[in-house]
């Protein structure tokens, strides 16, 4: 059994030398400019595989939002051979939907423009709808009916599974756009046959229905969670002018107008193999996997053109922003600073604060949360993403504290970051831990895959090799410099996440404006009135009634609400409707 | 909301993933076993000259025949009674040590609810007899290493990783821990205030009501698995019921280990041997896992939220046991209708046909101790909340009166049987499922005879379990989202509605509880 060969070098973590591990990666690029990279590990029969495309959100713009994501979506429904019983058939049936989607895009336009104009109150509701953009939904409809016809239903995932492969996914972040699988060792020509033939020839079949299912997604991960909307408005606060204000799944307008036409050039241009790098990490012969690598991915052309570069920069920051939201979270603070982007040489020192600030042993665990019980939970991260970076801390308020109070302890750490420098043993400390993360992070093929796609899509793979030494040479001094450079007042963006009182209210609206004391006797009266006869009811308004009307002012609103109650109950026990 | 400082893994964790992960997805440690493996004949004759098929069906394998790693191989018993499985694997310089401790949440005192989590989170948090918190979490930093514990449902889990060069000092770390906790005032003081402020955020996230609301419906509120804890019972919890809870329940003799990584067996045994050496511990037995007594009320059940466009829905019943013989014939018969991913029938109708939810499947619980539930799920906007309802009922029907294709058989079978050597990825796998497998006390014969087990599956099977164990007179569906929303006809397509699906029954309405005392109002 072959193994692995790491090689290692002087692991000494009580001394200032640490250690350092080389990823023996074999690296070759095709003549259409694909690169590929093979780790072989043996092991269990298995290999995990994928391949990025240098592309994600960043890449988009104004219009296009979400495409980079709708996309990977559009990346699993077949081939020409993949999908279908007759491609002919499809593709025609393909053509006639665009037509009419077309059409209907058309109606759509003039709805969205009345509905601008306060003509309509809205776009999108079926009642403000013209005759002849209800045949062509009805019309879209029956296309969409006759596709299914001409499909074999998620064929490409089948094959997939049918083969013991595991895990197929993929992932688009601002940066990148990722898919990967683990195959059994003896189906490695499979992962190059359907990759290649996606790349090749994809069909975007059910292109409008999958539109729908990334409107879902949006929904689960952004509008229906506690913070997701204000998460987004925070970012979009924080950027400036760069591409990353906006969120990876897309500004919803966008996702509804996107076509497929857009789809094709943005995949002609990004998903060209001259974009492209694949990994092999696991079971298998390099010299087998460089043979099929040729035979497969070596087919596909290369692009018409290079990608270009980003060409928006963030403008740099002139005057705090500052966003205050009503949220059902506990009261937190969240404090962003501009700083550097992934692989700049301050990068380095940036990790290294933050892991000085993080976990159980890290100053805002110690002061914040233990010595001055402000807080509950604290943390700080560098965020390097391709083009841009920055710097967040959070904390969450202790009851009794305001996110302003922690808000300003952050402060203070930083300030002392600024002043004093930082001691030795904690700085080894914090060296330690990364020289054992680099250990760590080899453990799985599969997370080695990724990383080394990720890194490749950014500044290349060869910074897993390099990277750690650069870690390992920060100093004090790097890190007080960095501290005063980029950690300024005008600078950073600041969220503060207040608690939405909801309570009773948003059960039971009847109960708003009553104090707690009010509102707890008018749910007893609410349970004792579920046992009450009809009797009983017009007795107790009655007195209610009579009563009432000479209770003092601050009590009216009460009263009121308790005769409210009762003739609700009332007409309920006479069977009148309400 | 805020990324850590793991950069690959952060942006890696943002993303927006393109379906529900699988199981695990990030966790798993695809790596080396000592397990048999043949690899593959390596074809090179003039494979980049021959044509590249129309196909992938026309493609020629080579066979991959596998043998699962054997249980006896790697099992320990030492002289304090503890079981150990020890699974060496030298290629990285890293050890990973696990204790499985019989204990759980099931073993709480009324009144006390929390006492478990409480005294598991501070075994680790609470320093030691002879450090303080602040002393250990210095050391356990300044050595790299990864020092956990906690308490679950049915087992307390503690976990070390550390460089195998400082292994005896990481060992000394973590049995000190386990042995001699401290429960240290001021971090108890700390772990209630941060378990109280969560407590008051329960009603916030769908996902939480969601899940808090199906297991009452499913078992009820006496049996342990549906209990919470209130602000008066957290405050009732006071340091010396953690200190009885350890002592009573940390019992050396019944520790199961997995260990994994770069050591050498004879040595480690040795280690762990001296480790437990001279601990005093009680022998009191521990009772088993109770059974929820509960019987389930068919129905409609809705949780009103206002602010949210999506309704979150389950619909299900209780579902069997592991140990249960057509165990085999119903994981095929879920995977078919829902616990497949993609080509699951639910997902393929409700995400890929209709476009109605980013992800949706079943799940047919298999439980240890007491029977699991059943369950199919999704999440889908408002309006179409009802329409994807209606659409598991006609696939819970479906598959109980049609038998399954073979395309489907195939594909559920065949995929269970080529996953199978992921079980046994990698060391840290090995030994943990082995050690999990005594503690639960799973029959040994488990991974031997799993493959031809599912092998022998028919599509009779399929479809005499599918109507043995789905019953849809039993079906209870909760609705969790905006229900005024929800029950308004969608203008797109009115057939659907809640109404409709409720029927004859009424449709119950669950209010929201006080989220520190968890009593209910009642509703008018």
């Amino acid at each position: 059994m072959k193994k692995i060969s790491f090689c290692f070098l002087a692991l000494l973590v009580c001394a200032a030398q640490a250690a350092a591990q080389k990823v023996p990666v074999q690296e070759m690029v095709l003549d259409n400019g694909m690169k590929v990279l093979m780790v072989p590990r043996k092991g269990d029969p298995n290999i995990a595989v994928g391949w990025v495309a240098r592309v994600g959100s960043v890449n988009e713009r104004p219009g296009i939002t979400g495409l980079s994501h709708l996309f990977e979506h559009m990346m699993f429904k077949g081939t020409h051979a993949i999908g279908t019983k007759d491609i002919n058939a499809n593709l025609q049936l393909i053509k006639e939907m665009d037509q009419t989607r077309a059409a209907i895009r058309a109606e759509e336009q003039t709805l969205i423009r009345r509905a601008r104009l306060g003509e309509i109150p809205g776009s999108k509701d079926p009642q403000v709808r013209t005759a002849r953009h209800r045949e062509l939904i009805a019309k879209f409809d029956e296309l969409t009916k006759r596709e299914k016809e001409t499909l074999v239903k998620d064929e490409f995932d089948r094959i997939y599974t049918t083969a013991g492969a595991s895990g197929m996914n993929a992932g688009t972040g601002n940066d990148f756009t990722v898919y990967f699988i683990n195959v059994p060792a003896n189906k490695l020509e499979l992962w190059f046959w359907m990759e290649s033939d996606r790349l090749l020839k994809p069909v975007f079949r059910e292109f409008y229905s999958e539109r729908d299912v990334v409107h879902e997604e949006r929904r689960l991960r952004t509008d229906s969670t506690p913070t997701g909307k204000f998460d987004e408005q925070f970012e979009s606060m924080f950027w400036q002018s760069s591409p990353y204000g906006w969120p990876v799944v897309g500004w919803p307008s966008d996702l509804e107008g996107i076509t497929r036409e857009e789809a094709l050039d943005y995949f002609a241009v990004n998903y060209a193999p001259n974009n492209l790098t694949a990994c092999l990490v696991g079971d298998f012969e390099p010299a087998r996997a460089t043979e099929l690598a040729r035979k497969y991915f070596g087919r596909l052309p290369r692009g018409p053109r290079d990608p270009e570069p980003v060409r928006t920069q963030e403008m740099p920051q002139q005057a705090e922003k500052r966003m205050v939201a009503y949220a059902e979270t506990s009261p937190q603070v969240r404090v962003r600073y501009h700083t550097v982007a992934d692989g700049h040489r301050d990068e380095f020192a940036l990790g290294i604060l933050s892991d000085i600030l993080n976990g159980r042993t890290g100053r805002l665990y110690k002061s914040l949360v233990l010595e001055k019980g402000l807080a509950n939970a604290a943390s700080a991260g560098q965020d390097g993403r391709k083009y841009e970076g920055y710097f967040e801390l959070q904390g969450t308020a202790k009851p009794g504290h305001t996110p302003e109070e922690v808000e300003q302890a952050l402060y203070k750490e930083i300030e002392k970051l600024q002043k004093e420098t930082v001691g030795e043993q904690e700085l080894q400390k914090v060296k330690n831990q990364n020289a054992a993360g680099d250990f760590r992070r080899l453990q799985s093929n599969f997370a080695l895959m990724v990383q080394l796609l990720l890194r490749d899509s950014n500044r290349g793979w060869e910074t897993i090799n390099t990277d750690p030494a650069r870690v390992q040479a920060v100093t004090a001094a790097d890190l007080q410099r960095v501290a005063n450079t980029y950690f300024k007042p005008e600078n950073r963006t600041a969220g503060i996440y207040y608690t939405k009182k909801i309570a009773a209210t948003e059960e039971d609206p009847l109960l708003a404006g009553l104090d707690e004391e009010e509102k707890s006797q008018i749910r007893q009266m609410r349970g004792m009135l579920g046992q009450a006869k009809i009797e009983q009811v017009k007795a107790v308004l009655t007195q209610v009634t009579q009563q009432g009307a000479s209770a003092p002012a601050e009590k009216q609103d009460f009263i009121k609400v308790l005769k409210k109650l009762l003739e609700d109950r009332l007409a309920q026990l006479e069977g009148r409707k309400k | 909301m805020i990324k850590t400082n793991q950069k690959f893994f952060s942006s890696f964790l943002a993303i927006a993933l393109l379906a529900l992960m699988p199981l695990g997805l990030i966790a798993q440690q695809p790596r080396r076993t000592n397990a048999t493996t043949t690899a593959p004949a390596v074809q090179t004759k003039g494979a980049s000259q021959t044509e590249i098929p129309a196909h992938p069906r026309e493609l020629k394998f080579a066979d991959l025949s596998y043998t699962p790693p054997e249980r006896d191989k790697y099992r320990h018993v030492l002289s304090n009674g503890a079981v150990a499985y020890l699974v060496e694997d030298h290629d990285l310089p890293l050890v990973n040590v696990t204790t499985l401790i019989r204990t759980g949440r099931y073993l709480e005192p009324s009144s006390k609810e929390g006492v478990a989590a409480l005294s598991g989170g501070q075994i680790r948090a609470g320093g030691t007899t002879s450090k303080t918190a602040e002393q250990f979490d210095e050391a356990a930093d300044f050595l790299a290493a990864n020092i956990s514990s906690g308490i679950g449902d049915t087992q307390g889990n503690a976990n070390l990783n550390c460089l195998s060069k400082d292994i005896d000092q990481g060992l000394a770390l973590y049995f000190d821990m386990l042995k001699n906790p401290r429960f240290q005032p001021d971090r108890l003081a700390l772990a209630k205030s941060q378990i109280l402020q969560q407590m008051e955020r329960r009603n916030d996230d769908t996902t939480t009501i969601e899940s808090r609301e199906w297991n009452r419906l499913m078992r009820g509120t006496d049996h342990f698995s549906t209990k919470q804890t209130t602000k008066a019972s957290i405050e009732a919890v006071t340091r010396d019921d953690l200190v009885a809870f350890h002592k009573q329940y940390y019992q050396p003799g019944a520790f199961v280990f997995a260990v994994s990584g770069d050591f050498n067996t004879k040595e480690m045994l040795a280690k762990l041997e001296t480790s437990m050496r001279a601990w005093e511990a009680s022998k009191a037995t521990i009772s088993e896992v109770p059974k929820p007594s509960f019987a389930p009320v068919a129905g409609v059940y809705t949780v009103h939220k206002a602010d949210v466009n999506q309704g979150r829905v389950i619909v299900g019943h209780t579902g069997t046991t592991r140990d249960n013989p057509d165990s085999y014939a119903l994981s095929i018969m879920n995977d078919i209708l829902g616990g497949g991913g993609f080509t699951s029938r639910l997902m393929s109708r409700i995400r890929s046909d209709e476009g109605l939810a980013y992800s949706a499947g079943s799940d047919y619980g298999l439980g240890v101790y007491y029977p699991s539930d059943f369950r199919a799920s999704f999440q889908s906007k408002s309006a179409t909340t009802p329409q994807a309802v209606g659409i598991i009922m006609e696939e819970i029907a479906r598959i109980r009166t049609t038998k399954v294709s073979d395309e489907e058989l195939t594909t559920a079978k065949n995929s269970a049987i080529e996953i199978f050597p992921r079980f046994f990825a990698t060391a840290a796998q090995i030994a943990g499922t082995f050690a999990q497998d005594e503690y639960t006390r799973r029959p040994v014969d488990y991974w031997s005879t799993y493959r031809d087990r599912i092998k022998s599956v028919t599509a009779e099977d399929v479809q005499r379990v599918a109507q043995k164990y789905l019953q849809p007179d039993k079906l209870v569906i909760l609705v969790v989202g905006n229900i005024d929303d929800i029950t308004k006809s969608n203008p797109d397509n009115a057939q659907h509605s809640l109404a409709k699906i409720a029927g004859s029954n009424q449709i119950r309405r669950i209010p929201l509880p006080d989220p520190l005392t968890m009593i209910y109002p009642q509703v008018p």
